[in-house]
This record gives structure tokens, sequence and C-alpha cells, in this order.
């Protein structure tokens, strides 16, 4: 770890009458995992939606490699990897695998020109990165919700980003497959050296993976290692129910366990 | 058939049934993945309502279709993009009521155009060398802008969230794309008509949705549909004297039945269901 590569200063978010994310101040450093985790509509996508400049702030700042989000260039934007929330593509959408991951490479390869060999290993490397080899030419609408997602990581290791944003990667998949899925993130986080922000809900299951934990409820409650943000008192605060906290760590909210 | 082929007027008809099967179909694929099937059959009618107007005040018809054709995807895109109203209930509006506008403007007439009804119902027979001209002109430029933008447009057809956070224009491209739409509409509203026009953009593109599983085998599929259609039913409307966007729209209908009923994925989706390892 070295240099912040993402500093929010008193960044605010949203409208005026009715703020998404307010005062946020946080930085990233470079090569961090961190988690963002908080209730429904505690601001979490926006918070990924603000670092693609997607959102500008309505006051304070939001840098990513030391340049305001909201005027990064595109040859900036190819830099971060981003797998949105997402439902499952339709069975018979006309997409093979090869197709959607080599999408990853089209901002790299700018207007006006077709990828080229190189792109198309490097868009084959990435799809061998995800362990999806075999299924180069299937169609993307045949592959399971934990293929789909590897699809998508791997469209956005194409572009060969610093910074991986992941907006409830593991929503709507089994169990074991959600594991397999946070441990294919973290190998790829430790051999390519990626900062990544993981959005989730699911805060038992992220915590062996991540270095640090963001709690957000529209302002930002706590931000550390798991151990110093996943307190009874913090977690009370925010989700407004009773909060157990085993001594293994493992969170209880209210009469349902965040596992 | 050679014999045919010996009239000027179907020399021009099969250079305009080509071109705009070509155009049409090409068009018709992002159209039908981005699911933007309704924004053509409302400018069909918006573009109607430019010619109607030209008509009744003396001016070029291409170039008042064209105004009101763009005007109308563009508005339809900026309220959509505001999130002012969903997509169906903007180009509704302007479906109706350009289609209102356009009545109007035929009932301020006083005497009965019959080149106006050619707009409407298609004539690819009674294309002109003008007609022509144009065809080809502005279709090569569609065609120009497709070929240039086909990698942006083939991806936010699949995901244009994606595709602007990954840093392409997709805001921009999504207006170019809308607009090459509406200029498609207006390039083959006198061979196939306003009533028509839509069918050949959205029937080859739905024909190849059902016979491809990847995009290129789409775009390739497509345009042979389409050309297939478009010049099938320009000899049928000369050799049985049927109106010929009429016998060009069936066809390509017919084509799509056929396509549906022997489609891989019709079958694909009757075997069992293949637990999938993740």
């Amino acid at each position: 770890m070295a240099e912040p590569i993402i500093r929010f200063s008193k960044a605010s978010f949203g409208f005026p009458h009715r703020i998404a994310l307010d005062e946020i101040t946080l930085e990233i450093m470079e090569g961090e995992f961190i988690g963002i985790i908080g209730p429904n509509g505690s601001g979490k996508t926006t918070l990924l939606r603000a670092l693609l400049g997607l959102i500008p702030p309505i006051s304070g700042q939001v840098r990513i490699f030391d340049c305001a989000c909201e005027k990064l260039r595109c040859r900036h934007r190819a830099r971060i990897g981003y797998l949105p929330q997402k439902e499952l593509v339709d069975e018979n959408f006309p997409l093979t695998v090869f197709e959607a991951v080599l999408m990853g490479r089209f901002s790299s390869i700018g207007l006006f020109r077709r990828p080229s060999r190189a792109d198309h290993e490097i868009a084959r490397r990435a799809i061998e990165e995800a362990g999806l080899s075999d299924c180069l030419d299937m169609p993307l609408g045949h592959l399971s919700g934990g293929q789909q997602q590897r699809v998508f990581i791997a469209r956005a290791l194409a572009q060969q980003p610093q910074v991986l944003l992941l907006d409830e990667p593991t929503t709507g998949i089994d169990l074991p497959t959600q594991r397999t899925l946070l441990e294919l993130i973290k190998k790829l986080h430790e051999t390519l050296h990626l900062t990544v922000l993981l959005v989730t809900h699911d805060i038992n299951m992220i915590v062996p993976f991540v270095n640090r934990l963001a709690l957000l409820k529209t302002q930002l409650y706590a931000a550390g290692p798991p151990k110093e943000v996943l307190t009874k008192e913090i977690l009370s605060q925010v989700y407004g129910k009773e909060v157990m906290v085993t001594e293994k760590g493992f969170v209880i909210v209210g009469d349902y366990h965040h596992a | 058939m050679l014999e045919m082929m010996a009239y000027g007027f179907m020399q021009r008809a099969l250079l305009a049934s080509v071109l705009i099967g070509i155009l049409c179909s090409a068009i018709g694929v992002f159209v039908v993945l981005k699911g933007l099937s309704f924004i053509g059959a409302g400018t069909a009618h918006a573009a109607f309502a430019g010619v109607a107007l030209a008509f009744l005040l003396n001016l070029n018809p291409m170039g008042m279709a064209v105004m009101f054709g763009l005007m109308t995807v563009w508005i339809t895109g900026l309220l959509v993009e505001k999130g002012r109203m969903k997509l169906d209930v903007s180009i509704g509006i302007f479906y109706t009521s350009t289609m209102a506008m356009a009545i109007l403007f035929i009932g301020f007439m006083k005497a009965y155009n019959a080149e106006l009804y050619g707009y409407l119902f298609g004539s690819i027979l009674s294309v002109t060398p003008f007609d022509l001209a144009v065809i080809a002109g502005l279709g090569l430029a569609v065609l120009a802008a497709v070929f240039l933008f086909y990698k942006e447009l083939q991806f936010i057809a699949f995901d244009q969230e994606m595709a602007e956070a990954s840093g392409i224009p997709a805001r921009n491209l999504f207006f170019l794309l809308i607009s090459l739409i509406a200029l498609t509409i207006v390039v083959s509203l006198k061979a196939v008509g306003a009533v028509l026009v839509y069918a050949m953009i959205l029937i080859p593109a739905a024909t190849a949705y059902q016979l491809t599983r990847s995009m290129k085998g789409m775009m390739i599929i497509s345009i042979l549909f389409g050309v297939l259609s478009s010049v099938s039913g320009m000899f049928l409307s000369f050799a049985m004297d049927i109106p010929s966007g009429a016998a060009i729209v069936l066809l390509a209908t017919a084509f799509f039945f056929l396509a549906v009923l022997f489609s891989p994925k019709r079958r694909t989706s009757q075997l069992p269901v293949r637990t999938q390892k993740s």
C-alpha cells in the first residue's frame, strides 16, 4: 500500500433537498481492498457512481488518480473496472462470452478503430483469469448467475484497470458460489495489485476478504479494519435495530443475520 | 427476370431494394437489441407528417421528413433521459399527435394527391433517379456511421450504463443511434411507405435474433434476410401487380415465422434445464 488513489473530501451527492451522501471524507490507498456496507438506501451505489464521474458532487470534492472524478477523461475512466448491480442476461440475447468481454477493451481502443489481435489476446487472458476458458464461445444468457458475474469481472479486467468497483456482485447467487466469487476477486486483487471497492449487504461474508470496511448511512459512520467498525454501538446506530456481534465477530442485525 | 431488368424503373427499384434491405436490417439489429421497436413506428408517422406539410406548402418532402423524424427522436430521447416519462409513453404521444398533424395537413389540401399517398403505402417501382440518389446518399451515410461506430453501438445496445461507465460517450452515441433510425426511416419512406417501413427495420433483425447466438451473426443474418425480402418482394410486386411495400413486408414476415419454427433457440428451450457449475 502506498499513496491514496481515491480521496473524498467533504463530498456530498444528490439534490439539495434530498442528500444521498453527506460530507464524506475518506481516503483509499492504492492496492487496498475495501468493503462498503450499510442498510438499503444508505448511498453505497452512489459512492461508486461518483467515482465513475457519473454523479458530480454538489459540494466538496472527489478525486481519483489525482483528478476530479466528474472531469475524468476517457483514458482515466478506462482504468476503472466497474461491475454494476445486474439482473440475469436474457437467455436468448445474442452475445457470446468472448464478445461480452471484448467490450471491456472498447474505451481503450478509442473511436473509429477496430479491436486488434492484441485486444483479442487481452480479452482471452481476462476470461482465463476469471476461470471461464471453457465458455469462450458460449452464449452469455446460457450461463448461471455466478458464471455471468465472472464474465462481467472478466470484462472489467479486460480494461486492464487499476481500480475495480463491484456493486453487490454476490446478490442472487447461492452461498457456495458467493464464496468462490469472492475468493476469485481476492485472488485478482492480490495478483493484479488492484484497488478494490466492493459494495455489499453481506457483512459476514465480506469480512475475511477486506483490509477495511466503510460503513455508510448517508454519512460515513465508520471506516477502518472490520474489528473496529463492526461493534455493537456503531452498528446499532446505523441499522437502528438490536445488533449482536458474536465472539467470532459474526454480526446479527435484529431477527436477520447478515450471512 | 432478365426481361424485367431491361426497364429503367426496374433497375432503379432493384438498387433501391438492395440499399433499403441492407440499411433497415443493419439498423434494425440495434433497434431490436436495445428495445427501441416503438421508436421506429412513431418516427415513421412523424416523417409522414413532414411529407404532408411539404406537399401542402410546396416544399421538399424529404427535407421535411428528415426534420420531423429527427425532431421526434431527439425530443423523445431528451424526455426519456431527463426521466420525465417512459419511452413508450413519450413515443406514443408523438406517434398519435404527428399522425393527427398529417391528417390535418391532408385535410387542408384542396385535391387528392396520389404522390403523397405513395409515401404512406410505398411504391418501390416508382422510385425516380432523384429518389434513388437520395436513398443512396443518405443510406450510405447511415451505413458509414454504423460501420465507424459499430463496436460502440454494439456496447450501448447491450448495456448503455456500463458503456458510459467505461468511458465511452454513450449518451452522444445513443442520440446518434436514434438519429440514424430516423434517417433510415426517411430514406425508406418512398419505397416502403410510412405504414410499413417500421416492419422492414424490425422483422429481418427479429428473424436473425431467432437464428443466432452472437451479435456478429445477428448482423450478418439480418442483412441477408433484409435484402432477400426486399429484392424478392420487389420482383413479386412487378410479376403479380401487387403493392410493393406489402409484398416486401409479408415476405419478411413469412421468413420470420419460418425462423421461429426452425430456431435452434426454440429447440434448446425445449431441452431439460442443465444445472451449471459456477
